[in-house]
């Protein structure tokens, strides 16, 4: 199957046409048009973009295979589970969210709960520790914070 | 000034007590990070940039701390070549060859030993080469104009996909979608706003820190994932060192070959590190191979050993002389430089003098230390191989998190360091490489203003690009860089394919 490199081209080439529309209607800068201006690299750049795109489309590589349905899922659980971490760090506080998401991954990546729930809590403490105490970065409290 | 006199002021930068704990913090850290199936030097370097940066350390601390972790990651790359027959990254692909087979011959201790020796012995080669080459090389670049350095711009893309390259295409595309990322934010020249989206955040462009983490570290991360790497590896076990003065001098004219043919290697663009540990083997085998090459011949060992470490101190001099890094990690060390306002290029060698000597002084320190600390503590590195990654990786991808906050304090940070990480995965898949993304957010600012610096001199006149010899032989250079690859490297993808096969 050569589906994934017309796909990814395909949508590069709708990139570079609009990153290349885009500087064309950058505003004239003060002083005037000079010959070289903002728009003169990205036009470049665009017009580089397209060619290699149309030759992905053209010729495209046989696929690496995409992870099944079912991983795929798992995968934006985990990037979620992420997300949710910055989302928390400052209201929550450093120590309960890293302890999560670091449980969280680790137990989706295999280990059972109860190991990975040590390793999330050990860590974020032991990580919380040296970063506050030791290299001085403070790292945000959140609700431990009173 | 006389180089002699520089180095030596360096050893003075190089020697406090400061700078000796940063060098042994550095090899510790990067021998740990390099000794881990899945984390290579770059990986290692793009973890630590930000802590190293959120922690305000001078700019001399911080490059001898982190050229000290590029440098014992790739001694620590053998360690899971040797015993576990899993190369850390593609430089050690070549010391499994022969490490180990030498494992299974219950040889495991020799094995580790003898390319910590052969590593230093590269390592210490190169760095010298280093020493030599890189303040004449400095000299002729000051010749450079904007036209001249455009050029070498697009050689370091054009040659960034390596001899081994297998599209072409995408490595240009990839350099094209880096330098894109590089024009967000207010152009300098003219201050009109360039793809910001009047969002405040994008005013200042993206920051290539935390592209570096999750381009490499959380995209390893969801890699290891899908591949369900779940469990501690089984790895060989390590028996009592027996080493004679004998089996030291047997392997010293491997090591010695493999140490210059690798630095050679490193220093050319487009070669690096995986293709110096490939020649030094072959050339290895062709000199001294009596049938005992694949086997567990500790000269195997050696070879690539010497060469892959060699390639990683000369990938350093297009790096600090002319602003070009030659490998993955070159150009994430390069970010580093450039965040802590320092343009690499001709100049750092005349501007920052004390810190560029500093530096090469340190390698020699952190040499020193890294085969100090790899004969007699090995035992301890081998020991976290066997903790499975189940635990590990997200202890290490919190830490990169952590770094990237604490940069600037901003949750904002961490969420872009997330999409990066998607973007990077997506990447992978379709096998666009991610260095030249990198490289191209970090040279982009610079090759555009050499554009337009050119061009306003010559009134708009394109011609200028290619109106000196100079230029015109980096245009070559660049352009067979380009198209080499499409010829040659089928061939020496086979051939690399062929010897480890022959193993198997």
């Amino acid at each position: 199957m050569r589906i994934n490199d017309r796909v990814f081209g395909m949508l590069m080439l709708i990139l570079a046409v609009a990153y290349g529309w885009e500087a064309t209607q950058f505003p004239i800068p003060f002083g005037g048009h000079e010959s070289v201006g903002p728009e003169t690299f990205p036009i470049m750049l665009s017009i580089i973009l397209g060619i290699s795109s149309i030759y992905m489309i053209v010729r495209p590589d046989p696929d690496e295979k995409w992870a099944p349905v079912a991983m795929l899922v798992e995968l934006s659980v985990v990037v979620l589970s992420m997300l949710a971490f910055a989302w928390a760090i400052e209201p929550i506080g450093f120590m309960p969210s890293a302890a999560l998401v670091v449980s969280f991954l680790s137990w989706r990546m295999g280990a059972s709960i109860t190991k990975s729930l040590i390793t999330g809590v050990t860590s974020s403490v032991v990580i919380f520790f040296l970063f506050n105490n030791v290299l001085e970065l403070a790292l945000p409290l959140g609700l431990l914070e009173f | 000034m006389d180089t002699m006199s520089l180095l030596m002021q360096g050893f003075a930068v190089a020697l406090t007590p400061e700078s000796i704990m940063f060098a042994i913090i550095g090899a510790i850290l990067g021998t740990l990070i390099g000794a881990l199936p899945g984390l290579g030097p770059a990986n290692g370097v793009a973890i630590l940039i930000p802590l190293a940066f959120s922690l305000g350390l001078s700019p001399t601390s911080s490059l001898i701390l982190l050229t000290s972790v590029y440098a014992g990651a790739m001694y620590g790359g053998r360690i899971s070549s040797i015993l576990l027959n899993i190369p850390g990254d593609e430089p050690a692909m070549m010391t499994c060859l022969d490490g180990y087979p030498m494992a299974l011959k219950g040889k495991a201790a020799e094995a580790l030993a003898i390319s910590a020796i052969a590593s230093f012995i590269g390592s210490l080669i190169a760095t010298i080469g280093l020493v030599i080459l890189a303040p004449i090389l400095a000299k002729f670049a000051l010749r450079f104009g904007p036209s001249e350095y455009f050029a070498l711009f697009a050689l370091a893309f054009a040659t960034l996909g390596g001899i081994t390259g297998k599209n072409q295409f995408k490595t240009l595309m990839a350099a094209a979608i880096g330098l894109m990322i590089a024009t967000v934010g207010i152009d300098i020249s003219t201050g009109v706003q360039r793809y910001t989206f009047n969002t405040l955040e994008l005013f200042e462009g993206v920051d290539f820190i935390i592209a570096i983490v999750g381009l490499f570290a959380i995209s390893e991360l969801l890699f290891f994932l899908e591949r369900h790497a779940g469990d501690g590896l089984k790895q060989v076990a390590i028996n009592k060192l027996k080493l004679s003065a004998k089996d030291i001098i047997k392997v010293l004219p491997a090591s010695f070959r493999g140490a210059v043919l690798g630095f050679v290697a490193g220093v050319l663009p487009g070669a690096g590190a995986s293709l110096g540990s490939f020649i030094s083997y072959t050339l290895e085998k062709r000199v001294s191979d009596k049938g005992e090459f694949g086997k567990g011949d500790p000269r195997g060992v050696a070879a690539p050993e010497a060469g892959n470490n060699g390639a990683a101190s000369g990938a350093l001099v297009p790096m600090l002389t002319l602003g070009v890094p030659g490998s993955g990690t070159t150009a994430v060390l390069l970010a580093m430089l450039i965040s802590l306002n320092i343009s690499p290029g001709p100049m750092l060698f005349q501007q920052n003098a004390e810190l560029v000597w500093g530096v090469i002084a340190a390698m020699f320190v952190g040499n020193l230390v890294l085969l100090l600390l790899n004969i007699p503590m090995v035992g301890i590195f081998v020991k976290l191989l066997s903790i499975p990654p189940k635990y590990l990786m997200p202890i290490v991808t919190l830490i990169a998190s952590v770094g990237i906050y604490s940069v600037s304090h901003s949750a904002l940070d961490l969420y872009f360091m997330v999409g990066f990480g998607v973007l990077g995965y997506i990447f992978r898949k379709v096998d666009i490489p991610l260095v030249p993304i990198i490289l191209g957010m970090l040279l982009g600012p610079e090759m555009e203003k050499s554009l337009r610096h050119a061009l306003v001199l010559s009134d708009g006149d394109w011609s200028v690009l290619f109106n000196s010899g100079l230029s015109i032989g980096l245009w070559t250079v660049a352009i067979l860089g380009l198209v080499l690859p499409i010829i040659v490297g089928p061939i020496i993808r086979a051939k690399m394919a062929k010897s480890k096969q022959a193993v198997k």
